[in-house]
Protein backbone atom coordinates (compact mmCIF):
# COMPACT_ATOMS: atom_id res chain seq x y z
CA UNK A 1 0.00 0.00 0.00
CA UNK A 2 3.13 2.54 0.84
CA UNK A 3 4.50 2.50 -2.40
CA UNK A 4 0.74 3.19 -4.36
CA UNK A 5 0.06 6.28 -2.33
CA UNK A 6 3.91 7.62 -2.24
CA UNK A 7 3.64 6.75 -5.98
CA UNK A 8 0.71 9.01 -6.76
CA UNK A 9 1.48 11.93 -3.97
CA UNK A 10 4.80 12.23 -5.99
CA UNK A 11 3.41 12.07 -9.08
CA UNK A 12 1.00 14.51 -7.99
CA UNK A 13 3.00 16.99 -6.47
CA UNK A 14 4.69 17.46 -9.97
CA UNK A 15 1.66 17.65 -12.00
CA UNK A 16 0.01 19.91 -9.26
CA UNK A 17 2.78 22.46 -8.87
CA UNK A 18 2.75 23.00 -12.41
CA UNK A 19 -0.79 23.49 -12.71
CA UNK A 20 -0.81 25.77 -9.97
CA UNK A 21 1.51 28.16 -11.56
CA UNK A 22 -1.31 28.58 -13.87
CA UNK A 23 -4.08 29.02 -11.76
CA UNK A 24 -1.65 32.11 -9.79
CA UNK A 25 -1.45 33.70 -12.78
CA UNK A 26 -5.10 33.55 -13.23
CA UNK A 27 -5.64 34.92 -10.00
CA UNK A 28 -3.36 37.52 -9.61
CA UNK A 29 -4.17 38.97 -13.30
CA UNK A 30 -7.66 38.35 -13.26
CA UNK A 31 -8.80 38.41 -9.93
CA UNK A 32 -9.46 34.79 -7.36
CA UNK A 33 -12.99 33.86 -8.55
CA UNK A 34 -12.39 32.96 -11.95
CA UNK A 35 -9.32 31.24 -10.81
CA UNK A 36 -11.33 28.73 -8.25
CA UNK A 37 -14.13 28.34 -10.01
CA UNK A 38 -12.00 27.40 -13.02
CA UNK A 39 -10.10 25.29 -10.28
CA UNK A 40 -13.04 23.34 -8.89
CA UNK A 41 -14.69 22.32 -12.06
CA UNK A 42 -11.61 20.93 -13.34
CA UNK A 43 -10.99 18.87 -10.39
CA UNK A 44 -14.33 18.09 -10.36
CA UNK A 45 -14.24 16.48 -13.85
CA UNK A 46 -11.27 14.42 -13.03
CA UNK A 47 -12.66 13.25 -9.57
CA UNK A 48 -15.42 12.29 -11.74
CA UNK A 49 -13.68 10.18 -14.24
CA UNK A 50 -11.94 8.54 -11.31
CA UNK A 51 -15.15 7.38 -9.63
CA UNK A 52 -16.67 6.60 -13.04
CA UNK A 53 -13.46 4.67 -14.97
CA UNK A 54 -12.05 2.95 -11.54
CA UNK A 55 -14.92 0.72 -10.51
CA UNK A 56 -15.34 -0.04 -14.26
CA UNK A 57 -11.42 -1.58 -14.44
CA UNK A 58 -12.57 -4.31 -11.75
CA UNK A 59 -14.56 -5.71 -13.98
CA UNK A 60 -11.98 -7.30 -16.05
CA UNK A 61 -10.29 -10.08 -14.95
CA UNK A 62 -6.80 -9.41 -13.14
CA UNK A 63 -4.28 -11.21 -15.39
CA UNK A 64 -5.95 -9.19 -18.07
CA UNK A 65 -5.95 -5.95 -16.23
CA UNK A 66 -2.58 -6.38 -14.78
CA UNK A 67 -1.08 -6.61 -18.33
CA UNK A 68 -3.27 -3.32 -19.69
CA UNK A 69 -2.02 -1.32 -16.98
CA UNK A 70 1.16 -3.00 -16.40
CA UNK A 71 2.49 -2.07 -20.15
CA UNK A 72 0.93 1.57 -20.04
CA UNK A 73 2.27 2.25 -16.47
CA UNK A 74 5.62 1.31 -18.35
CA UNK A 75 5.42 3.37 -21.27
CA UNK A 76 4.04 5.91 -18.95
CA UNK A 77 6.94 5.56 -15.84
CA UNK A 78 9.40 5.36 -18.84
CA UNK A 79 8.82 8.29 -20.58
CA UNK A 80 9.03 10.30 -16.97
CA UNK A 81 12.15 8.59 -16.10
CA UNK A 82 13.63 9.07 -19.72
CA UNK A 83 12.98 13.29 -19.55
CA UNK A 84 13.93 13.34 -15.65
CA UNK A 85 17.25 11.50 -16.87
CA UNK A 86 18.40 13.99 -19.72
CA UNK A 87 17.18 17.13 -17.90
CA UNK A 88 19.25 15.29 -14.66
CA UNK A 89 22.18 15.57 -17.46
CA UNK A 90 21.89 18.88 -18.43
CA UNK A 91 20.80 17.85 -22.00
CA UNK A 92 17.57 19.21 -21.53
CA UNK A 93 16.62 22.48 -19.71
CA UNK A 94 14.86 21.75 -16.64
CA UNK A 95 11.02 23.04 -16.28
CA UNK A 96 11.00 26.43 -14.68
CA UNK A 97 8.04 27.88 -12.76
CA UNK A 98 8.94 31.68 -12.84
CA UNK A 99 8.96 31.59 -16.30
CA UNK A 100 6.55 30.08 -16.65
CA UNK A 101 4.03 31.97 -14.41
CA UNK A 102 5.75 34.96 -16.36
CA UNK A 103 4.71 34.00 -19.78
CA UNK A 104 0.97 33.27 -18.54
CA UNK A 105 0.99 36.55 -16.65
CA UNK A 106 1.72 38.28 -19.66
CA UNK A 107 -0.70 36.19 -22.40
CA UNK A 108 -3.24 37.00 -19.86
CA UNK A 109 -2.37 40.66 -19.61
CA UNK A 110 -2.30 40.75 -23.58
CA UNK A 111 -5.86 39.79 -24.33
CA UNK A 112 -8.16 42.73 -24.52
CA UNK A 113 -12.37 42.93 -23.89
CA UNK A 114 -15.05 43.36 -21.69
CA UNK A 115 -14.43 42.66 -18.03
CA UNK A 116 -16.74 39.67 -18.04
CA UNK A 117 -14.98 38.46 -21.36
CA UNK A 118 -11.51 38.77 -19.58
CA UNK A 119 -12.86 36.78 -16.45
CA UNK A 120 -13.99 34.09 -18.68
CA UNK A 121 -11.67 33.28 -20.74
CA UNK A 122 -9.14 33.56 -17.15
CA UNK A 123 -11.43 31.14 -15.94
CA UNK A 124 -10.78 28.85 -18.93
CA UNK A 125 -7.59 29.15 -18.60
CA UNK A 126 -7.47 27.60 -15.02
CA UNK A 127 -9.74 25.18 -15.64
CA UNK A 128 -8.07 23.84 -18.76
CA UNK A 129 -4.53 23.72 -16.78
CA UNK A 130 -6.01 21.80 -14.14
CA UNK A 131 -7.71 19.62 -16.52
CA UNK A 132 -4.63 18.76 -18.48
CA UNK A 133 -2.20 18.35 -15.44
CA UNK A 134 -4.56 16.54 -13.59
CA UNK A 135 -4.72 14.09 -16.78
CA UNK A 136 -1.64 12.36 -15.92
CA UNK A 137 -2.19 12.14 -12.15
CA UNK A 138 -5.75 10.55 -12.91
CA UNK A 139 -4.70 8.03 -14.77
CA UNK A 140 -1.82 7.02 -12.41
CA UNK A 141 -4.18 6.87 -9.49
CA UNK A 142 -6.48 4.60 -11.99
CA UNK A 143 -3.57 2.25 -13.02
CA UNK A 144 -1.96 2.03 -9.40
CA UNK A 145 -5.23 1.63 -7.63
CA UNK A 146 -6.87 -0.95 -10.22
CA UNK A 147 -4.06 -3.24 -10.28
CA UNK A 148 -3.76 -3.89 -7.02
CA UNK A 149 -7.75 -2.39 -6.21
CA UNK A 150 -6.08 0.66 -4.19
CA UNK A 151 -8.28 3.31 -5.71
CA UNK A 152 -9.26 4.99 -2.83
CA UNK A 153 -5.79 4.76 -1.25
CA UNK A 154 -4.25 5.58 -4.72
CA UNK A 155 -6.44 8.79 -4.66
CA UNK A 156 -5.55 9.79 -1.16
CA UNK A 157 -2.41 10.01 -2.29
CA UNK A 158 -3.36 12.63 -5.24
CA UNK A 159 -5.34 14.46 -2.71
CA UNK A 160 -2.67 14.83 -0.09
CA UNK A 161 -0.44 16.15 -2.67
CA UNK A 162 -3.23 19.08 -3.85
CA UNK A 163 -3.86 19.97 -0.16
CA UNK A 164 -0.03 20.41 0.11
CA UNK A 165 0.60 22.09 -2.46
CA UNK A 166 -1.96 24.64 -2.53
CA UNK A 167 -1.85 25.12 1.34
CA UNK A 168 1.85 26.28 1.25
CA UNK A 169 0.66 28.65 -2.45
CA UNK A 170 -2.00 29.93 -0.67
CA UNK A 171 0.76 30.93 1.29
CA UNK A 172 3.69 32.23 0.11
CA UNK A 173 1.76 33.57 -2.84
CA UNK A 174 4.26 33.21 -5.52
CA UNK A 175 5.10 30.08 -7.89
CA UNK A 176 6.86 27.05 -6.34
CA UNK A 177 9.77 27.27 -8.56
CA UNK A 178 12.24 25.76 -4.88
CA UNK A 179 10.18 22.05 -5.51
CA UNK A 180 13.04 19.68 -6.56
CA UNK A 181 10.23 19.01 -9.79
CA UNK A 182 12.65 17.00 -11.95
CA UNK A 183 14.03 14.92 -9.00
CA UNK A 184 10.42 14.10 -8.10
CA UNK A 185 9.86 13.23 -11.40
CA UNK A 186 12.85 10.99 -11.67
CA UNK A 187 11.31 9.29 -8.64
CA UNK A 188 8.46 8.53 -9.80
CA UNK A 189 9.38 7.58 -13.35
CA UNK A 190 11.52 5.27 -11.30
CA UNK A 191 8.53 3.52 -9.36
CA UNK A 192 6.09 3.61 -12.41
CA UNK A 193 8.97 1.71 -14.01
CA UNK A 194 9.05 -0.66 -11.69
CA UNK A 195 5.05 -0.83 -10.81
CA UNK A 196 4.93 -1.57 -15.08
CA UNK A 197 7.57 -4.17 -15.20
CA UNK A 198 6.17 -6.03 -12.02
CA UNK A 199 2.20 -5.85 -13.44
CA UNK A 200 3.28 -6.55 -17.10
CA UNK A 201 5.31 -9.72 -15.88
CA UNK A 202 2.38 -10.53 -13.69
CA UNK A 203 -0.17 -10.56 -16.50
CA UNK A 204 2.40 -12.72 -18.81
CA UNK A 205 2.25 -15.19 -16.08
CA UNK A 206 5.94 -14.46 -14.57
CA UNK A 207 6.84 -15.44 -11.60
CA UNK A 208 8.15 -13.32 -9.53
CA UNK A 209 10.81 -14.69 -6.49
CA UNK A 210 9.94 -13.00 -3.13
CA UNK A 211 5.95 -12.29 -5.26
CA UNK A 212 5.67 -8.92 -4.03
CA UNK A 213 8.63 -8.16 -2.38
CA UNK A 214 10.16 -8.09 -6.05
CA UNK A 215 9.15 -4.37 -6.56
CA UNK A 216 11.70 -3.10 -4.11
CA UNK A 217 14.28 -5.01 -6.49
CA UNK A 218 12.88 -3.56 -9.46
CA UNK A 219 12.47 -0.42 -8.26
CA UNK A 220 16.40 -0.29 -7.35
CA UNK A 221 17.59 -1.92 -10.75
CA UNK A 222 15.58 1.17 -12.11
CA UNK A 223 16.84 3.65 -10.11
CA UNK A 224 20.33 2.50 -10.29
CA UNK A 225 20.22 1.96 -14.53
CA UNK A 226 18.16 5.96 -14.59
CA UNK A 227 21.60 7.24 -12.09
CA UNK A 228 24.40 5.84 -14.54
CA UNK A 229 22.53 6.87 -17.23
CA UNK A 230 22.63 10.71 -16.51
CA UNK A 231 26.39 9.88 -15.67
CA UNK A 232 26.40 8.44 -19.10
CA UNK A 233 24.44 11.27 -21.15
CA UNK A 234 26.42 13.81 -19.40
CA UNK A 235 29.29 12.91 -19.81
CA UNK A 236 28.76 11.67 -23.80
CA UNK A 237 26.39 15.27 -24.46
CA UNK A 238 29.42 17.21 -22.35
CA UNK A 239 32.09 15.84 -24.44
CA UNK A 240 30.75 17.04 -27.77
CA UNK A 241 29.37 20.42 -26.33
CA UNK A 242 32.58 21.20 -25.40
CA UNK B 1 -9.99 27.10 -26.98
CA UNK B 2 -10.22 23.65 -28.12
CA UNK B 3 -10.33 21.77 -24.50
CA UNK B 4 -11.36 18.67 -25.85
CA UNK B 5 -8.52 18.56 -28.68
CA UNK B 6 -6.01 19.59 -26.08
CA UNK B 7 -7.43 16.53 -24.08
CA UNK B 8 -6.63 14.23 -26.74
CA UNK B 9 -3.54 16.02 -27.41
CA UNK B 10 -2.39 15.50 -24.07
CA UNK B 11 -3.29 11.98 -23.51
CA UNK B 12 -1.24 11.40 -26.95
CA UNK B 13 1.79 13.11 -25.42
CA UNK B 14 1.58 10.72 -22.36
CA UNK B 15 1.83 8.01 -24.24
CA UNK B 16 3.69 8.45 -27.32
CA UNK B 17 6.10 11.61 -26.45
CA UNK B 18 8.62 9.26 -27.93
CA UNK B 19 7.04 7.03 -30.31
CA UNK B 20 10.00 4.74 -30.52
CA UNK B 21 10.27 4.18 -26.70
CA UNK B 22 6.22 3.31 -26.97
CA UNK B 23 7.02 0.69 -29.64
CA UNK B 24 10.16 -0.80 -28.43
CA UNK B 25 8.17 -1.50 -25.21
CA UNK B 26 5.78 -3.11 -26.53
CA UNK B 27 7.87 -5.15 -29.07
CA UNK B 28 9.94 -6.02 -25.81
CA UNK B 29 6.40 -7.54 -23.80
CA UNK B 30 5.33 -8.84 -27.22
CA UNK B 31 8.49 -10.81 -27.18
CA UNK B 32 8.95 -12.08 -23.59
CA UNK B 33 4.97 -13.14 -23.88
CA UNK B 34 5.80 -15.05 -27.43
CA UNK B 35 9.16 -16.65 -25.52
CA UNK B 36 6.96 -18.26 -22.74
CA UNK B 37 4.15 -19.12 -24.65
CA UNK B 38 6.92 -21.14 -26.93
CA UNK B 39 8.17 -22.68 -23.96
CA UNK B 40 11.95 -21.49 -24.77
CA UNK B 41 11.52 -19.26 -21.61
CA UNK B 42 11.18 -20.05 -18.24
CA UNK B 43 8.18 -18.28 -16.18
CA UNK B 44 10.77 -17.41 -13.37
CA UNK B 45 13.54 -16.38 -16.06
CA UNK B 46 11.01 -14.11 -18.13
CA UNK B 47 10.30 -11.06 -15.68
CA UNK B 48 14.51 -10.70 -15.53
CA UNK B 49 14.24 -10.92 -19.81
CA UNK B 50 11.59 -8.02 -19.14
CA UNK B 51 13.31 -6.12 -16.83
CA UNK B 52 16.59 -6.02 -19.00
CA UNK B 53 14.58 -5.36 -22.10
CA UNK B 54 12.96 -2.29 -20.80
CA UNK B 55 16.27 -1.00 -19.44
CA UNK B 56 17.82 -1.13 -23.05
CA UNK B 57 15.03 0.39 -24.25
CA UNK B 58 15.44 3.21 -21.58
CA UNK B 59 19.46 3.40 -22.34
CA UNK B 60 17.77 3.44 -26.07
CA UNK B 61 15.67 6.31 -25.91
CA UNK B 62 18.11 8.44 -24.03
CA UNK B 63 21.34 8.11 -25.75
CA UNK B 64 19.02 8.78 -29.21
CA UNK B 65 17.50 11.84 -27.51
CA UNK B 66 21.73 12.87 -26.46
CA UNK B 67 22.73 12.00 -30.13
CA UNK B 68 19.86 14.45 -31.88
CA UNK B 69 20.86 17.07 -29.63
CA UNK B 70 24.57 17.03 -29.76
CA UNK B 71 24.13 17.47 -33.88
CA UNK B 72 21.23 20.53 -33.47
Amino acid sequence: MFPAISATFLASIVEVVEAFTIVLAVGTTRGWKPAIVGTAAALGVLALVVLILGPTLQFIPIHYLQLFVGVLLLIFGMGWLRKAVLRSAGVLPMHDETAAFAKETAGLQSQSGAPKTLQWIAGIAAFKAVLLEGLEVVFIVIAIGAGKGLLWEASLGALAACILVLGVGAFIHKPLARVPENTLKFGVGVMLSAFGVFWAGEGLGVEWPGADLMLIVLTAIFLVAGMLLVRIAGNNFRKVAA
Amino acid sequence: MNIFGDVLKELGKMFVADLRLTLATLLSVLLVALLMHQGWVDAAIAGLLLTLLCIAVLAEAVLREVKQRKHR
